[in-house]
C-alpha cells in the first residue's frame, strides 16, 4: 500500500512539474501584459515539434538532449517576440476578448502550418537511451526520466523566482506588473519590456513542449488540449501569479494522480470542482489579486430599434427563406438548415455576451448538452421529436441555471475561462462516459419522424424554431428585461442604485442563453441524425464567438448577419481549400484589426455618418 | 422632521479607520453639504448610506426605520436616490431610455420579456426631463452628452425613483462655472418643491456655501464641525484642518 | 527651463484645465495652491504625460514635450511624485529605488542609494522592507527618493505633505531644501500642510482649472482678499 501511495505521489509530482512548465509562461505573460494568450498551447506544441526535429538530430547523450531542448526554447522565444511585435502590440488597448480571439487565430494558423511542415502523423521521440531506465516500486516501474522532470519543475520555478527577485530586469517586470503607468513615469519604455516578457513566456512553453517529448507524442491536437490545462492551472493559481501557478500545478497534478488511482474517471469532475470551488471562495484564484483583472471593453454602442429599411430587409430575407425549399437543391437546403441553427446558437451567445456583458469561451457546452439531451431522450426514452427537443432545451437550461449561480459573480477573463473549462470538462466527460454518450463514436440514428416530411419539413421546423427563437430573444432585449440587462452591463453601480438586482439579471440572461443554445443543439442532433463530442468542443464555441463578433456585439442585428455570413464563408472555405484553418485564422486577425465593431456595427456606423 | 439619521457610523478598511463615530441627521426639504479634504471619508460615508458598503459599527435610519446593512437595490427601493462622482449613466441608451429604465425599475416592471420598453413611461420620462430642461436632448445617446448634461441626466435618473432622500457625490465636478450655479439652483428648487432631503459632497465652495442649509465637515474620518454656512466659515478648527492655513 | 502655454486637459469629456500658462526658471521652486479639485494634480499629470493635454504647448529645456508618452518625458529629465505615492508595494525599498534608476545626467551629481539614504535616514534602515508595509511618511520619502534615482532636472511633487505627521513633514521639507541647493527645479502642488510655499520663489494659485493669481509668497500673505477668495471656505 505504501508503495502504491509513493508511486502515485511520484506520478502526481511528475505531472505537476509538466503542468507547471506549461502554465508558467502563460501566467508570466498575463501578469505583465494582461494578455490572455490563447496561442500558448500552440507555442507548447511548436516546442514539441521543433524539439523533435532538433533532439533527433543531436547526439543521443544527456548534453545533446539538453542542448536540443534549450535551442528549442530559444527558437520559440524568438517566435513569441515576433508575435508580440507583429500582432499583440496593436491590441493592448483593445477589449480583452479581442486579444483572446487574435491569439486563437494564431493558434489555428499554427496548427495548419505545423501540419504542413511536419505532417499529420504523431511524432514519438524514443525515450533517450541514457534515461530509459526505471525505478522499481513494488511491482510497478517508475520511469527515471520522470524523476528528472520532478527535479526540473522546481528548478525552473526557482530560476524564474531568482530572475524576478535578483535581476534589474526582474525588478522592472514586477514593477510593471504592479503599476505600469508609474513605471513609465520613471522613464522605462514598457514596449520592450513587454516583448521580452512575451519571449520569456513563449520560451518557457517551448521548453515545456520539448521536455514533455519523452513522455508524450507530439500531436497537432496538443495545442488546444494543452492550452485548456494551462488555463485551469493559471485560473486556479491566480492570473499572473507564478507561485500560484506552482501551487495549482501541484494541487491538480496530485489530485489527478490519486483521483485516477482511487476513482477512475473522477479526475475531470474533480478538477472542475476544485476550479469552481476556488473561484467561488477566492474569485481571483489562490494567490491572485483583484488588480490582475484585465481591463474591460470600451464604451458600448447606442442600441436603436430596427429602422423601417431594416424591417423591410428582414421581411424580404424571411420571404426568401420560406421560398428557399422550392428553389434550392438538397445540398443548399441542408446548408440553409445549418445556417438557421447557427443563427439561434449565435443569438443565444449574443444575448449573454452583448447586452449581458459576459463573454463565454465555452458556449458549445449548452449546444452540446441540448444535442445529447435530445438524442438520449429520443434513443433511450423513445421520446417523440417535440418532447426530445424540449428535453434538450431543459437539460441545457437547467445545467446553465445551476452553473450560472457560480459563474455570473465573476467577470471578464475569469468568466470566459471558467466557461471554457466547464465546456472542456463536459466534452471530456462525453468522451469518457461511453456507456451513456457513446464516447468518440457518438450517438447515431437520431432522425426526424416521417410525418415531418423529410428535409423540407425539417427545414421549416428549423425556420420556425430558430428564426422564431432568435426573434423572441431579440424581442426580450427590446423589452424591459433587455434594457435592465444592458443597464447592469453599462453601469453596474448605477443599475443597483436604481433598484436593479444585477446578479439576478445576469443569471437570468445566462440561463436563457443556455436554454436557447440547447434548443439549437437539439435541432442540430436531428439535422445530422447523430451527436458527437465535437458538438461540445472548443471549435464550436469559437464558431459562436466568431459569428457574434463578425456581426458585431453591440448591435441587435449582429448575430443574424454574423451567423449567415459565417456559415456561408465556412462552407465555401471548406469546399475551396484544405488550408481552411490558415485562411480562417488570417480572416479573424483581419477582422480584429479592421472591424473591431463587426459587420453590422460597421454598416450602422456608415449609415449614421 | 428627521428623514435620515446616521448614528455613530464607523467603517474600517483592513484595520484602518476610514470613518469613525460619525452622527448627523438630514431633514425633509433640507439641503446639507458634506465637505472635507481628500481622504476625509466623504466617499466612504456616501457608500455606507447608499448600501455599497456595510458599516463596521453604527446605525442608519430612514424615517425612523433601520436600513443598516441593506444592499444598494434595497436601499433604493426605500426611497434613497444617488448620483456618482464619476458619472454613471447607461451609455447604450438614449437620454429618455435612461430615465425610462429607472422608472421601470421603480415601478417593478423589469421582469417583462415581451412588450417593448420604448413605449413604457415615455410621457413620464419626458416630463421629468422637461423639469430639468433636458427635453431637447431626449433622443440623443447618453454617451455623447456634454458633461454638464450628463450630470443633469444622472439627477433625472435618480429622481425617477421618486426618492425622499437624494445623495449626490460631487454633483458639479467637471462642469463649467456657469453650469454649476444653475445645477445647484435646480437642486435647491427640487428640495423645496418635493420636500426632498439632499446630502451632497462638493469641492466647489461657491456651490457649498451658496446652496446648503447646513454644512458637515469631515476630517480624517471624524466630524469636526456641523452648522450653518456662516458658522462654518467662522470655525477656527475648520480653517486649520481643511485649509491648512492658520488664517 | 519650463514654459507652459494655453494648456487644456480633459478627463473623458470633462474639461479640467482651461488655458493654463506659466513659466519656471532653472533651479527655482514654484508652488501650486488651490482648493481640492482646482486642477493642481491635473497640471502635474499633464506635464508628465499621464493626462495628455488636448491642446496647448509644454516646452522643457527648449524641446516640445506635450503629447510625448510619459517614459520619454521622464527621460528628458522630469521626475514625478504622485499624490498617492504609488510605490511598488511588493518590491522592497532597495528594489523600488532600482526601478527608478536611470543613467547619470551631465552637470548633475548622480543620485545613488547611498546618497538618498543619507538624505532620508529612515529609508536606509528599511531597505529590505516591502514598500507596502511602510507608513505613509516612509512611503512618501521612498516615492521622492525613487524619482530622484532618475536624476531629474525638474521634480513634480503632488501634495507631498498630505496626511503626514509634523516630524515627517520636516524631513520632507529638508529634502526639498536640499534638492534646491543641488540646483534641481521643483513644482509642488500643495493644499494641506503648508511648508513648500515658504521656500517657493513663485506661488501660483489655481481655481476651477485655471491659474487665477501668481506672485511671491510674501505678496500672497499681503493680499488678504485673494486668500479669502481662492483659498478659504
Amino acid at each position: 500500500m505504501h508503495g502504491f501511495l509513493f508511486l502515485q505521489l511520484l506520478t502526481g509530482l511528475a505531472s505537476a512539474a509538466q503542468l507547471f512548465l506549461l502554465a508558467a509562461g502563460l501566467t508570466v505573460i498575463f501578469g505583465v501584459t494582461r494578455v490572455v494568450n490563447f496561442a500558448h498551447g500552440s507555442l507548447y506544441m511548436l516546442g514539441a515539434y521543433l524539439g523533435y526535429s532538433l533532439i533527433t538530430r543531436a547526439p543521443p547523450t544527456p548534453v545533446g538532449f539538453a542542448l536540443g531542448a534549450l535551442a528549442t526554447a530559444g527558437l520559440v522565444a524568438a517566435l513569441g517576440a515576433g508575435l508580440e511585435i507583429a500582432l499583440l502590440r496593436r491590441l493592448y488597448r483593445a477589449p480583452d476578448l479581442f486579444q483572446l480571439l487574435a491569439t486563437f487565430a494564431v493558434a489555428l494558423m499554427a496548427e495548419d502550418l505545423t501540419q504542413r511542415l511536419w505532417g499529420a502523423e504523431d511524432l514519438a521521440l524514443p525515450r533517450p537511451g541514457f534515461l530509459a531506465g526505471a525505478l522499481r516500486i513494488g511491482a510497478a516501474r517508475f520511469p527515471l526520466y520522470d524523476l528528472v522532470l520532478i527535479g526540473l519543475g522546481p528548478a525552473v520555478y526557482l530560476a524564474l523566482l531568482a530572475l524576478f527577485r535578483t535581476t534589474r530586469w526582474g525588478v522592472l517586470v514586477r514593477a510593471a506588473t504592479a503599476d505600469r503607468d508609474m513605471l513609465a513615469c520613471l522613464g522605462v519604455d514598457q514596449r520592450w519590456l513587454f516583448t521580452a516578457v512575451f519571449a520569456l513566456g513563449a520560451g518557457l512553453a517551448g521548453l515545456g513542449g520539448a521536455l514533455g517529448l519523452p513522455d508524450t507524442t507530439a500531436t497537432l491536437q496538443m495545442g488546444f488540449s494543452s492550452v485548456t490545462d494551462a488555463f485551469v492551472v493559471v485560473v486556479v493559481g491566480g492570473l499572473g501569479s507564478l507561485s500560484g501557478a506552482a501551487l495549482a500545478s501541484l494541487l491538480i497534478g496530485l489530485l489527478q494522480a490519486f483521483g485516477i488511482a482511487l476513482v477512475p474517471r473522477s479526475t475531470l469532475v474533480l478538477v472542475f470542482v476544485v476550479m469552481a470551488a476556488t473561484l467561488v471562495l477566492r474569485p481571483h484564484g489562490l494567490l491572485g489579486s483583484a488588480s490582475a483583472e484585465a481591463a474591460g471593453a470600451g464604451a458600448p454602442a447606442l442600441v436603436r430599434p430596427a429602422t423601417p429599411a431594416l424591417r423591410a430587409l428582414a421581411l424580404v430575407t424571411l420571404a426568401a427563406a420560406v421560398a428557399l425549399p422550392f428553389l434550392a437543391g438538397p445540398f443548399l437546403l441542408s446548408v440553409a438548415t445549418e445556417a438557421l441553427i447557427a443563427l439561434l446558437f449565435a443569438a443565444s451567445l449574443h444575448l449573454m455576451m452583448g447586452p449581458g456583458g459576459m463573454a463565454s469561451f465555452g458556449h458549445a457546452a449548452w449546444f452540446g448538452l441540448g444535442a445529447y439531451g435530445a438524442a438520449l431522450a429520443a434513443l433511450a426514452l423513445r421520446a417523440p421529436l417535440p418532447l426530445a427537443l424540449v428535453m434538450g432545451l431543459l437539460l441545457a437550461g437547467a445545467v446553465a441555471a445551476l452553473f450560472g449561480l457560480v459563474v455570473v459573480r465573476l467577470a471578464g477573463v475569469y468568466l470566459a475561462m471558467l466557461t471554457l473549462a466547464f465546456a472542456q470538462i463536459v466534452w471530456a466527460g462525453a468522451m469518457q462516459f461511453e456507456e451513456i454518450s457513446g464516447g468518440d463514436n457518438g450517438l447515431l440514428g437520431v432522425w426526424p419522424p416521417r410525418w415531418l416530411g423529410g428535409p423540407v419539413g425539417f427545414y421549416f421546423l428549423a425556420l420556425a424554431l430558430c428564426a422564431g427563437g432568435a426573434l423572441v430573444l431579440r424581442r426580450a432585449l427590446h423589452a424591459p428585461f433587455g434594457y435592465a440587462l444592458r443597464g447592469a452591463r453599462d453601469a453596474p453601480q448605477r443599475a443597483a442604485a436604481i433598484g436593479l438586482d444585477v446578479t439576478r439579471l445576469r443569471w437570468a440572461a445566462f440561463t436563457l442563453a443556455g436554454a436557447a443554445a440547447g434548443l439549437a443543439g437539439a435541432l442540430f442532433a436531428y439535422a445530422k441524425g447523430s451527436v458527437f463530442p465535437t458538438y461540445l468542443g472548443l471549435g464550436r464555441s469559437v464558431d459562436a464567438l466568431l459569428m457574434v463578433l463578425l456581426g458585431g456585439v453591440g448591435t441587435m442585428s449582429g448575430p443574424f448577419v454574423g451567423a449567415l455570413v459565417y456559415t456561408g464563408l465556412y462552407d465555401a472555405l471548406l469546399l475551396a481549400t484544405d488550408a481552411w484553418r490558415l485562411v480562417l485564422g488570417a480572416a479573424i486577425i483581419a477582422l480584429v484589426l479592421l472591424f473591431p465593431d463587426g459587420l453590422a456595427g460597421a454598416a450602422a456606423r456608415r449609415m449614421r455618418a | 422632521m428627521t428623514l435620515l439619521a446616521a448614528e455613530r457610523l464607523s467603517r474600517a478598511f483592513g484595520g484602518v479607520a476610514a470613518l469613525s463615530d460619525v452622527s448627523f441627521a438630514v431633514a425633509a426639504g433640507e439641503v446639507v453639504a458634506l465637505i472635507g479634504p481628500n481622504g476625509a471619508g466623504k466617499s466612504t460615508c456616501f457608500n455606507l448610506l447608499s448600501g455599497q458598503l456595510r458599516p463596521s459599527a453604527g446605525r442608519i435610519r430612514l424615517d425612523g426605520r433601520d436600513i443598516t446593512g441593506l444592499g444598494p437595490a434595497a436601499i433604493c427601493r426605500r426611497g434613497v436616490g444617488r448620483s456618482f462622482q464619476i458619472t454613471a449613466t447607461f451609455a447604450s441608451m438614449t437620454v429618455r431610455e435612461n430615465v425610462q429604465l429607472a422608472l421601470l425599475a421603480h415601478h417593478r416592471q423589469i421582469w417583462r420579456f415581451w412588450r417593448p420598453a420604448a413605449a413604457a413611461f415615455r410621457a413620464e420620462a419626458q416630463a421629468l426631463l422637461a423639469e430639468l430642461g433636458m427635453e431637447a436632448e431626449a433622443d440623443r445617446a447618453a454617451a455623447v452628452l456634454a458633461y454638464g448634461d450628463l450630470k443633469r441626466l444622472e439627477l433625472a435618473v435618480a429622481l425617477a425613483g421618486a426618492p425622499r432622500l437624494l445623495l449626490m457625490d460631487e454633483p458639479t465636478a467637471g462642469m463649467a462655472p456657469g453650469e454649476r450655479g444653475a445645477l445647484m439652483a435646480l437642486i435647491r428648487r427640487l428640495a423645496g418643491e418635493r420636500g426632498l432631503g439632499v446630502l451632497f459632497t462638493e469641492h466647489d465652495m461657491d456651490a457649498v456655501f451658496g446652496t446648503a442649509d447646513r454644512i458637515l465637515v469631515l476630517a480624517r474620518g471624524t466630524l469636526i464641525a456641523a452648522g450653518r454656512p456662516a458658522e462654518i466659515r467662522a470655525d477656527a478648527e475648520v480653517r486649520r484642518v481643511y485649509l491648512g492655513v492658520d488664517a | 527651463m519650463l514654459e507652459v502655454e494655453r494648456l487644456c486637459s480633459f478627463y473623458g469629456r470633462a474639461q479640467v484645465l482651461h488655458d493654463v500658462g506659466f513659466g519656471l526658471a532653472s533651479g527655482s521652486v514654484a508652488v501650486l495652491l488651490g482648493r481640492n479639485g482646482a486642477g493642481k494634480s491635473t497640471v502635474l499629470k499633464s506635464l508628465i504625460g499621464l493626462v495628455p493635454p488636448r491642446s496647448g504647448r509644454i516646452r522643457f529645456e527648449r524641446a516640445e514635450i506635450a503629447g510625448l508618452p510619459p517614459h520619454r518625458i521622464a527621460r528628458a529629465g522630469i521626475g514625478y511624485v504622485p499624490e498617492e505615492r504609488r510605490v511598488f508595494a511588493e518590491l522592497t525599498v532597495a528594489e523600488n529605488l532600482e526601478a527608478g534608476r536611470r543613467p547619470p545626467r551631465p552637470g548633475l551629481a548622480p543620485w545613488t542609494a547611498a546618497r538618498l539614504f543619507a538624505l532620508f535616514p529612515a529609508l536606509g534602515e528599511l531597505r529590505r522592507r516591502p514598500a507596502g508595509r511602510m507608513s505613509g511618511g516612509e512611503q512618501q520619502m521612498l516615492a521622492i527618493a525613487r524619482t530622484l534615482m532618475g536624476n531629474p532636472r525638474l521634480v513634480l511633487l503632488d501634495e507631498p505633505g498630505e496626511g503626514l505627521a509634523p516630524l515627517v513633514l520636516r524631513q520632507i521639507e529638508a529634502s526639498v531644501r536640499a534638492l534646491r541647493a543641488e540646483g534641481v527645479s521643483l513644482l509642488i502642488a500643495e493644499q494641506g500642510p503648508a511648508f513648500a510655499r515658504a521656500v517657493a520663489d513663485q506661488v501660483l494659485v489655481m481655481e476651477k482649472g485655471a491659474i487665477v493669481w501668481s506672485g511671491t509668497h510674501a505678496a500672497l500673505e499681503a493680499d488678504a482678499p485673494a486668500r479669502q477668495r481662492y483659498l478659504m471656505p
